[in-house]
């Protein structure tokens, strides 16, 4: 276990700028997607798109709120922008889809960026990691992606949402609902298993870490 | 130099004290559905909140800053409400409470439900609409069928409601989630076999001759309506604010029943919901009751709407009694000089008040006449017709529930005396049965008039 965190701390400090770009890379992917799926699924392109002063209304919660607890639960949900599509065929326009950009959201995502990109590092520079690991690490980013959705309609009158991004995409409201509830534990087990991906061993034979010719390898890069 | 000091210290001093306090008054409001309007975009036009605002004793130097925020449903009010970007919020009856059951569940934040605006005693409002060549004609029709509606609104709670009483089981039809938009898209280009929807989405489906409603909200017998919900510590802190928002409130009732025929057109203008529809509503026999007052019935409808949100899904407790505050609406009605109580003890049943109501016909040129009689509509219809005139809509009155509709979306049955209109064919079907009598639709009925 020490060994494997000794190697993650290796890596990541001798590729820190990689990393950080598959980061940056990882977010723009999914919000891409988030954002051709929702073009696809209601066949219209985005029509508008609205900034938000976060930071203001951050001050204002905080400002306002006197339980620390409902503050951070409130800003949590603080939307920085909307891009979306504004249906004109009814009163002076409707949102009929939207895209949002959570911060929160975003440094979930980016932390999911984080994992996968350490993963391929692992790979890249210490050979062929367990198909445990890579399991762990696919099904742990699956649930947490899932949970990070951020899309918004008009219907949202009570449900988080993922569980709305869900069922914007064709999820079931039978199954929507039932999922609802779960959520928190849905993402908690995503990060265990993105987690443990990470601090899962290589493969049997192989269990010996050279350090110094593993520093090597990166500088010969 | 000391004598400076204190010179700059007491002026400083008496800048602060004469400094007007800037209040911001934030409201969220919903454009897009009717049953809002009378604390939404009418009292925001008319600037009848400015009107009532405090402007003595502590209120004496204020600088009141007042916005608006329109949205497509009330959970985005809810959320800004929480973030403590709007004081107050207007929205229907399940997501008012969801506001309230999600502030009851955080630990130091609260709403309070300080008004109505409007209610349909019988619940019409939500409705289940059918493509307009569909074959079904009533909720029994749906088994086996696709029925989308936006889950979480009035309307959802409403469907669920009426296919329990239909004993149409949760795995007899498919349930979509969909906005009023694309529903109502869908309905027009035949997608999907039903869409439920909350107000005006029905009757604008109905209006522009794409969607026919198989049934209506009524039908279920669980009020439907909508209310103002305003932050504690606002409350706490300007509570004379909460009483004049409510007597703007009033206000705007008052200016609409004045005038329904001025009131639709202008709120044409502010919402671009076409006046016709909105006719329905808020005309004299229309589906909505413009009354602020909070009422036992009120209370117990949204414990009820409450329970189903809880049997459907994960929502926190709602204790109404800490919730709902009758303060703020009484002490607006005494402050205008009216009877709350003789208001709050008044109901009106649409069967009973609408018995009598002429039916009309709106001439897109003349405006809108009176006929006594379907008889006379139909007659005058043709009339109309036969000179190429141009008729915006006309409007009836369902024998069973007393509900205005669109005369081209009625069902008619021929009696000796006349005629009778109806929302639902398996209502006229049974009525032509027990007289004897054949169901037409709106173009055979004009048929049976023409000489």
């Amino acid at each position: 276990m020490l060994d494997q965190l000794q190697l993650i701390k290796v890596i990541a400090f001798k590729n820190t700028r990689s990393l950080l770009l598959f980061i940056c890379a990882f977010i723009c992917v999914y919000y891409g997607v988030s954002l051709v799926s929702l073009v696809v699924r209601f066949g219209a392109f985005p029509n508008y798109i609205n900034f938000y002063d976060w930071l203001g209304n951050t001050k204002v919660i905080v400002q306002s709120t006197p339980s620390i607890q409902d503050m951070l639960m409130i800003i949590k949900d603080e939307w920085l922008m909307e891009v979306g599509y504004m249906n004109y065929d009814f009163g002076h326009g409707i949102s009929e889809w939207s895209l949002f950009f959570v911060p929160f959201k975003v440094i979930t995502v980016a932390l999911i960026g984080l994992v996968l990109g350490l993963h391929f590092m692992m790979n890249r520079y210490h050979q062929m990691r367990s198909k445990k690991a890579a399991a762990c690490s696919g099904i742990g980013a699956s649930l947490v992606g899932l949970t990070s959705i951020t899309f918004s309609w008009v219907v949202c009158c009570s449900t988080p949402t993922w569980v709305v991004g869900l069922a914007m995409l064709g999820l079931g409201v039978t199954t929507s609902l039932w999922l609802e509830p779960i959520g928190a534990w849905v993402s908690g087990v995503g990060f265990l298993l993105l987690t443990l991906g990470l601090l899962i061993p290589k493969q049997r034979g192989d269990t010996n870490l050279n350090f110094h010719s593993l520093d090597k390898k990166i500088e010969g890069q | 130099m000391f004598r400076y000091a204190i010179s700059f210290v007491f002026v400083s001093c008496f800048s602060i004290c004469a400094s007007a306090e800037s209040i911001r008054i934030a409201i969220g409001h919903q454009s897009m559905c009717t049953d809002t309007y009378t604390a939404g975009i009418v009292v925001k036009e008319l600037k009848l909140l400015e009107k009532y605002l405090p402007t003595s004793g502590k209120y004496e130097n204020a600088e009141y800053d007042i916005s608006w925020s329109d949205y497509s449903s009330g959970g985005p009010i809810t959320n800004q409400m929480m973030a403590n970007k709007l004081n107050f919020g207007v929205m229907g009856d399940y997501p008012l409470i969801v506001n309230g059951a999600k502030f009851q569940a955080t630990d130091s934040l609260r709403t309070k439900y300080i008004a109505g605006t409007g209610y349909n005693v019988k619940g019409s409002g939500n409705a289940i609409v059918v493509p307009v060549e569909s074959d079904l004609y009533s909720i029994d029709d749906l088994k086996g069928k696709d029925v989308s509606v936006p889950v979480g609104s009035a309307a959802w709670g409403m469907l669920l409601k009426a296919m329990q009483d239909a004993k149409i089981g949760s795995k007899q039809y498919g349930l979509k989630n969909q906005s009023p938009a694309v529903g109502a898209a869908n309905i027009a280009a035949a997608k999907i076999d039903a869409h439920a929807d909350f107000c005006p989405w029905s009757e604008l489906m109905e209006f522009r001759g794409t969607g026919r409603k198989i049934y209506d909200g009524s039908e279920t017998g669980v009020p439907y309506l909508h209310g103002v919900v305003a932050r504690q510590d606002f409350l706490e802190k300007y509570p004379e604010v909460g009483v004049a928002f409510v007597k703007a409130v009033y206000e705007a009732g008052e200016w609409i029943r004045e005038d329904p025929i001025r009131a639709v057109d202008l709120m044409e203008k502010w919402t671009g919901v076409e006046k016709e529809v909105l006719y329905i509503y808020f005309s004299k026999g229309g589906h909505l009751t413009l009354d602020p007052t909070i009422k036992t019935a009120w209370v117990d409808a949204l414990e009820f709407n409450h329970g189903v949100l809880v049997n459907e899904k994960a929502i926190p407790p709602l204790d109404t009694n800490e919730w709902v505050t009758e303060d703020y609406v009484k002490l607006a009605y005494k402050e205008l000089g009216e009877d709350y109580d003789k208001e709050k003890a008044t109901i009106i049943d649409p069967a009973i008040a609408n018995a009598k109501n002429p039916m009309e016909i709106w001439h897109s040129r003349d405006g809108l006449s009176s006929y006594a009689s379907i008889s006379e509509l139909l007659t005058a219809i043709n009339e109309f017709k036969a000179t190429g005139a141009k008729l915006n809509a006309t409007y009836v009155y369902d024998k069973e529930t007393g509900l205005k509709l669109f005369g081209k979306t009625a069902f008619y049955v021929k009696t000796p005396e006349g005629f009778e209109a109806f929302l639902r064919k398996p209502d006229a079907d049974s009525y032509a049965e027990s007289i004897s009598g054949t169901v037409l639709d709106f173009e055979a009925a004009l048929k049976t008039l023409k000489s």
